[in-house]
């Protein structure tokens, strides 16, 4: 039987605005294909053993609770992933997970926090919080997928030129607001401002995702077809509402 | 007397009699065209007006109307805001309407519903002899950002309100913070004991202290982050209770009984309405009844005889079907709604309603943290699920993803066809709406089947 194991980081400080819809949607997509998951979350204080898992997920969380993380970051975990990450481990990391995997966080009034340094990308805080239902779609080597999302942020990220960007926006403000990127791809990473339940209304991103991961263990994986009606409705009901616009 | 005001409250009384002409609620128009003629029109209308203030995430209608019956009871002259116009604007309206035009109010007393957000402004214009704080959750974030940033919001206003009490939920961590902030008075309300035998699985609003950041310790959990809460690092803890549950007597689908200790006197107290989550609410009450000084057992004929309404296990009979109206709008809350469906003994059909307007929330997100993988453990008592709202193609996915048979699962988007095919069912129908959902329904409500309309 085939099996992956998913390591959801921080679950109780990043799970801000359903996070926890991605692990739902990877586990049933997966136990629809007969799929075995295990999902182990490791949060502060936890140890981290990157080689155990196939997956992880990084959801957004609270500005409060930030200083507990850094301290928990620094004491181990930034490395462990950063390693991970280099070793082409499948991430998804949404919102402040995103920002957490870049190099530093610098608030509006120049406050500077220093993160896991996985990705070369760095956000900046601003005043006016991005805020609303928007678009984008990624590049033909992630199959050109339309991807619809609610983004929610403050910080403005800024990628550097080792870092492709998820994804074109085609409505709404994307990592910025300025140069018309969106998110963040590097080796096996997918990083977003597209918070919440993401994978569900998106269901081939989700699919992309999951074979990426497979595909490791088993090269000859072919993942089966899944009736996404009711994904698909609800995909295409935002993207005419946003086209419309 | 100034001329201003004098426009301001005349504009404001006409356009809401043109709009009730025009069979409109009219809740917050009168009010944003007051305000647009004199921004400061609420201070003059509240002067000499003694005003009970609820604010905080969920709680806020249902303890109002609780502590409008003590009020009647007790014979008080007030008004009240009923209709759920909890902003600035309806809160003007509402306060224009009960004022002679020159501005005087004809009230002594005014009970006002206030939203989490609007009560720093409103606290700057109203004199607050008792501000009662229900509970600080997630809510709609991309309104009100994080809950740190809602409990600001509750602190000033209550910095704004110097001579008044203030009832808080001595089992949430979060509204407990502010007492070292401020210098008012102080009364804590609270549950001693846990109240669900089964619980949904929630994630905590509010896992670490709000003071020293260690991770809480329980010594008992009522429901999301509320309980016995203490931090073993700095100390800090839930404090002592002036007004508090003893013990849940009995739940059933239409009531609670409770052990409620009031000052120090144990009363035997029944609440009108069922949910662990209303216990709160009677509490909440029975603290603000306690500030006021109303008499103990009039607060307690007062928790069994409230009537509520407007979307909080309202129900609406029609064509001999029983249809229960519970609105949703946040995870804790709608949590709260399947502990109680989870008892529910009876098979029903659920509706649920989901709107993203900006009253709704504008991120339905908040619908993959509600526990509905809890429905099934009761399949057997739900026929189906029906989706609708504008959002109901999400709604129906997040049923899917939460193990209910698809084939159990039906899109309508028409709310007629809906309610119609609804009240054809041979079984009772549990409808949880979005605020404007709701507001939308009950127009069909209220046109084809002649319930009255929300204002009436």
């Amino acid at each position: 039987m085939y099996q992956l194991k998913i390591c959801h980081l921080y679950p109780d400080i990043l799970n801000l605005y359903g996070d926890r819809g991605n692990i739902i949607c990877m586990q049933k997509r997966m136990a629809w294909r007969g799929i075995q998951a295990e999902v182990t979350e490791v949060s502060v204080g936890d140890p981290l053993n990157y080689d155990d898992y196939d997956i992880f997920f990084i959801g957004g969380g609270q500005d409060f609770e930030q200083e507990v993380l850094l301290k928990d970051l620094a004491d181990g975990k930034a490395k462990a992933i950063t390693q991970a990450v280099n070793e082409e481990k499948v991430f998804l990391a949404i919102c402040g997970g995103y920002q957490m995997l870049g190099n530093y966080y610098k608030t509006w009034d120049g406050k500077e926090c220093e993160f896991v340094g996985a990705l070369d990308l760095y956000t900046v805080g601003a005043k006016e919080r991005m805020i609303g239902n928007y678009m984008y779609q990624c590049d033909a080597a992630d199959d050109g997928i339309v991807v619809v999302g609610f983004e929610n942020h403050s910080g403005k990220t800024y990628l550097s030129d080792k870092v492709r960007p998820m994804g074109k926006v085609l409505a709404g403000s994307g990592n910025n607001g300025e140069d018309g990127t969106e998110g963040a791809r590097y080796k096996n990473v997918f990083a977003t401002y597209s918070h919440g339940p993401l994978l569900p209304k998106n269901p081939k991103l989700a699919d992309l995702i999951l074979k990426t991961a497979l595909k490791r263990r088993y090269p000859d994986i072919v993942l089966e077809e899944l009736d996404d009606t009711f994904e698909n409705n609800a995909h295409d009901y935002m993207v005419q509402r946003l086209s419309a616009k | 007397m100034s001329i201003r005001t004098f426009l301001s409250v005349t504009s404001c009384k006409l356009s809401r009699f043109i709009l009730r002409k025009l069979g409109k609620g009219g809740t917050n128009v009168p009010g944003r065209v007051a305000l647009a003629i004199d921004p400061h029109v609420l201070g003059k209308l509240a002067k000499g007006v003694t005003t009970i203030i609820v604010t905080g995430t969920n709680g806020k209608t249902t303890t109002s109307r609780m502590i409008e019956r003590s009020l009647e009871e007790s014979g008080y002259r007030f008004f009240a805001n009923k209709s759920g116009a909890n902003m600035l604007s309806g809160i003007t309206a509402e306060f224009a309407m009960h004022s002679g035009l020159g501005g005087k109010n004809k009230y002594p007393y005014a009970l006002i519903e206030c939203d989490e957000a609007a009560f720093k402004t409103v606290s700057k214009y109203v004199d607050a002899k008792c501000v009662v704080v229900t509970n600080v959750f997630r809510d709609q974030l991309d309104r009100y950002g994080e809950v740190t940033h809602t409990l600001n919001s509750i602190l000033t206003g209550i910095k704004n309100s110097p001579n008044a009490v203030v009832c808080i939920n001595a089992d949430d961590s979060l509204s407990v913070s502010m007492k070292d902030e401020i210098p008012n008075k102080v009364v804590f309300y609270g549950v001693e004991t846990e109240i669900y035998k089964n619980r949904v699985e929630e994630v905590s609003d509010a896992p670490y202290c709000i003071k020293c950041k260690t991770e809480y310790v329980y010594d008992y959990v009522t429901y999301g982050h509320l309980g016995g809460f203490r931090c073993p690092n700095c100390g800090y803890h839930r404090p002592q209770t002036e007004v508090s549950v003893e013990k849940v007597l009995e739940s059933t689908p239409d009531s609670s009984t409770i052990l409620l200790n009031l000052n120090g006197s144990e009363y035997q107290a029944t609440i009108n309405l069922p949910g662990g989550y209303n216990i709160y609410n009677a509490t909440a009450t029975a603290a603000a009844g306690y500030v006021l000084g109303i008499k103990n057992e009039t607060i307690i004929d007062a928790l069994s005889s409230f009537e509520c309404g407007f979307g909080r296990m309202e129900k609406f009979t029609v064509n001999g079907t029983d249809i229960r109206m519970i609105l949703i709008k946040n995870p804790a809350g709608c949590n709260q709604v399947l502990n109680f469906l989870s008892n529910n003994t009876t098979p029903s059909l659920f509706v649920v309603a989901l709107n993203d307007r900006f009253a709704d929330g504008t991120d339905i997100s908040w619908i993959w943290d509600v526990d509905f993988e809890k429905l099934n453990q009761i399949s057997d008592k739900l026929t189906e699920i029906w989706v609708t709202g504008r959002r109901a193609d999400d709604m129906a996915m997040r049923f899917k993803y939460a193990g209910i048979p698809v084939n159990k699962i039906k899109v309508m988007k028409d709310y007629e066809q809906l309610i119609d095919a609804a009240t054809k069912q041979q079984a009772p129908v549990y409808m949880m709406p979005t605020y404007t959902a709701m507001l939308d329904i009950r127009e069909i409500f209220s046109k084809n089947y002649g319930f009255k309309e929300f204002w009436e």
